[in-house]
């Protein structure tokens, strides 16, 4: 689910950097949530940066949309805080010795919010769903070849090769959701979604709020909070003064400008969380002088990273070599590029670059683009480069570089779980986001191997050689993994800022 | 029947319909061309990334994209005329209820901010040119200089920092239904309302100045004023009066304004009106929505014109319809 907020938050860009979430206690099973048998509505009143598209999971791409998602549906299996797969709709599954069948044993006496009952069948009707259609998340299905119920409370998995990420990909965003048939036959799901989630959708305001109710039975446990009421608020700093004045409860949108004086404002908590987003520059490989190993080398020593992150982001995100940050297990040690102007006059000079102009695209959405190209511009002028600075709106953004019209541009991946998220599609030759036209024999091969290793130390090892090999080639040029920043009131506890961006407020509680 | 067809006013207002109709579809064809010159996909914006080929044809032909263009207005034209302004890409909502949803709110901002606006003009504007070169003239004319020069969404930050940050009097966001609670409803809107109001009644307090000045210069007030009537009443009745013509104008004009300019103080205050429904839309190339908004503003656009024109002539006799 890559991108999904570069798209989403098109009108609020800082929100990129700002995924968020809440509720710590990943993956309860049947955990009990403090129940809320307390007199009196406590409702938990949280701003978001931007107003959902639409609430139908598997048609949606947009972030904002995800954030309520996550509070209404389910999956089969769910990330936890650390990332790793839990049990979800799903309680326990098994691997077949071939590793091409998996079976997946649900939760008994699951419901949706309408009363049903959850079955194999729902599980079995979502997938297909997403298949038949070709819906948004249908790429995420390229290895399964069946779904099938083997009885109400058994669905079998069945994959052309083996898959270890399979998990990742059922499981790693809301986009996966089992919906119900009858919802999806009445097209009531874009507006009001039905699922087996801690919250149901009690009213929707278009362009203003959406307010879910707590699920008393959910499998989970009641949440604590009677209901959560989402607030579309795209500018900041009017989020920031409501959080202050007492009319929210949390918000991720948050101005990166104001985290320093925020972190000290008593009458506000704050996080400031690495996440597993990044943030990077590319050259058009199939264009000139860039597709010159050396002269991308050289252009990695002549860019100044800490004064980029600084801009950008006021300190609050992390340098990078490559993609996967340093908390992932999939972390691997790389710090060939640092600022080094004479080193990178060396390789212009071995290149026999002698000057060009670059056409840097740039897109208003995502200041923070704009920002680093201003920079650039200056960092690369000695060196006899002209960067030309294209600003445009992400839709046109989006064209452009769709059709390789251009030299540069800067941009972030997010919502990323397995390597395979971090590199496929970016840096295989045939991968649908190469748009600077990488291609190299060997990282085809690895990226391949990868995707069907099953033992894990076997596909470090293989991440770990792709992702060294696409750094040193130059295919990205990566700069920084963003923090995920929320502030909330000091009276709202049970919310973690997670590194996926996944909002969940069912262990929320509003004390008082 | 007869007599009734042929009374001015039917037929001004006949005419003015007719003439309305072509307006709106010169800018319908318009804004339909123009948004066919302008960049960026919708259908592979609506499908965000990692979208499928099929996908990507299937949504494209249930959108209609693939049909020639002119079929594509011709179409839109259709549906128009029966009220069918077709479905968001985007939401897969029906445009008029997603239109429906946003006007009340916009309504609330305009009306409100147009009042702020016009009690601040008609106060200062007469009093200044009643003080005509006075200190107290001055202080108006550089006051409302000032407010010109500021833009909407500035004020409206700088309200929010006073009195929704500092006093914490009032919400610095969101949207309550005068019908589900008017209280609720005036402190949510005063803000926004006084940040276009603000600007809207620096505007108008130069037009209501001048106006005065220039009805106190005519030669009727002079005799009004030589038959030994009361000042107050040569004030009020003769000079606001008479005055409170091209001021309807240009009030008409503000108002308008508000209702298709307000993007940015909505976007500010989180308020769920028309100009947030098309800042969206447009990032996003969802072009029935943004077609539908465009027209509704024009509608409102021509409504409001229309009724300063039925207001002139109640106002002032000696203007006809015509």
């Amino acid at each position: 689910m890559k991108r999904i907020t570069t798209l989403a938050a098109a009108s609020a860009t800082v929100v990129l950097a700002l995924s968020a979430c809440s509720s710590g206690e990943a993956v309860d099973i049947g955990a009990s949530s403090s129940s809320s048998a307390e007199a009196g509505d406590t409702t938990l009143v949280a701003a978001i940066a931007g107003e959902p598209d639409q609430l139908d999971p598997h048609v949606t791409s947009a972030y904002f949309s995800f954030e309520v998602l996550e509070n209404v549906y389910d999956t089969l299996v769910e990330p936890d805080e650390n990332l790793e797969m839990q049990p979800a709709l799903a309680e326990s599954w098994e691997i077949s010795e071939d590793q091409l069948l998996w079976t997946f044993h649900l939760r008994e006496g699951v419901t949706f919010h309408d009363g049903s009952e959850l079955t194999a069948d729902d599980v079995v009707y979502s997938y297909d769903r997403i298949i038949d259609e070709a819906l948004t998340p249908s790429w995420r299905f390229a290895a399964i070849t069946e779904v099938t119920a083997v009885d109400d409370l058994t669905v079998e998995i069945e994959v052309s090769a083996p898959t270890p990420n399979l998990l990742a990909l059922i499981g790693g965003y809301k986009g996966m959701a089992i919906v119900e048939e009858s919802n999806v036959e009445s097209g009531e799901i874009t507006t009001n979604p039905i699922g087996t989630g801690p919250f149901e959708v009690a009213e929707y305001t278009s362009g203003d709020h959406i307010t879910l109710n707590a699920n008393e039975d959910y499998w989970g446990g009641e949440p604590s909070v009677d209901s959560v009421e989402f607030r579309f608020i795209s500018e900041g700093s009017t989020a920031i003064t409501a959080l202050q004045n007492g009319e929210i409860d949390w918000t991720d949108s948050v101005p990166v400008q104001q985290v320093s004086t925020l972190l000290e404002d008593d009458s506000i908590e704050m996080t400031v969380a690495p996440s597993t987003d990044y943030w990077y520059l590319t050259l058009n490989q199939d264009r000139e002088p860039w597709d010159d190993v050396l002269v991308r080398q050289a252009i990695a020593y002549a860019i100044d990273r800490d004064a980029i992150l600084e801009a950008t982001t006021y300190g609050t995100g992390v340098l990078n070599q490559l993609a996967i940050p340093e908390q992932s297990g999939f972390f691997t040690e790389y710090d060939t590029y640092s600022y080094d102007p004479d080193k990178a006059q060396e390789l212009f000079d071995e290149a026999g670059f002698t000057g060009a102009t670059l056409d840097f695209l740039a897109t208003s959405d995502y200041p923070e683009t704009v920002t680093t190209a201003q920079i650039l511009a200056d960092q690369l002028e000695p060196y006899g480069i002209d960067v030309e600075i294209r600003t445009l709106d992400f839709a046109t953004w989006l064209e452009e570089e769709g059709s390789g019209n251009f030299d540069m541009f800067m941009l972030s991946w997010l919502g990323n779980l397995d390597p395979d998220d971090y590199y496929y599609a970016q840096h295989h030759s045939e991968g649908s986001y190469n748009f600077q036209g990488y291609s190299n024999a060997e990282v085809d091969a690895l990226l391949e191997a990868g995707r069907t290793e099953t033992d894990t130390e076997t596909r470090k090892e293989i991440y770990a050689e792709a992702a060294t090999m696409i750094a040193d080639d130059v295919s990205y040029l990566y700069l920084y993994n963003p923090a995920v920043i929320q502030a909330w009131s000091p009276e709202l506890t049970g919310v973690t800022a997670r590194a996926d961006g996944a909002i969940r407020f069912r262990d929320a509680e509003i004390a008082g | 029947m007869g007599t009734v067809l042929t009374h001015p006013t039917t037929r001004f207002l006949v005419r003015r319909l007719l003439h309305s109709a072509v307006v709106l579809l010169g800018v319908a064809i318009v804004v339909f061309s123009l948004l066919q010159l302008v960049p960026g996909d919708p259908v592979r914006i609506a499908l965000g990334t990692r979208y499928t080929e099929e996908s990507y044809e299937a949504l494209r032909a249930a959108s209609g994209l693939d049909r020639p263009l002119i079929v594509q207005f011709l179409s839109y034209l259709g549906s128009a005329l029966t009220g069918d302004l077709g479905v968001s890409f985007r939401s897969g909502q029906p445009v008029t209820q997603l239109l429906g949803e946003r006007l009340p709110a916009t309504m609330s901002l305009a009306l409100v901010g147009i009042l702020i606006g016009l009690v601040i003009a008609v106060v200062a504007g007469i009093w200044a040119a009643l003080h005509e070169g006075r200190p107290s003239d001055a202080v108006v004319r550089v006051g409302s200089q000032f407010g010109v020069s500021i833009p909407d969404f500035w004020m409206g930050l700088l309200l929010i920092t006073v009195f929704a940050a500092t006093l914490g009097v009032l919400p610095s966001s969101g949207y309550v239904p005068i019908g589900e609670d008017p209280g609720e409803w005036l402190r949510h809107v005063i803000l926004p309302a006084s940040a276009v109001g603000l600007v809207a009644g620096a505007i108008m307090t130069r037009y209501v100045r001048s106006a005065v000045l220039d009805v106190v210069a005519m030669p009727f007030v002079r005799t009004a004023r030589s038959k030994g009537l009361a000042p107050h009443i040569v004030t009020f009745r003769h000079i606001v009066r008479n005055a409170l013509i091209p001021v309807l104008t240009i009030a008409g004009i503000q108002f308008a304004t508000i209702l298709g300019g307000v993007i940015v103080v909505e976007v500010v205050f989180a308020w769920p009106g028309l100009g947030s429904l098309v800042y969206n839309s447009v990032e996003t190339r969802d072009y029935p929505l943004i077609q539908g908004a465009v027209l509704l503003i024009a509608v409102i656009f021509l409504v409001v014109n229309l009724l300063v024109d039925v207001l002139y002539a109640a106002i002032d006799p000696r203007i006809r319809l015509s």
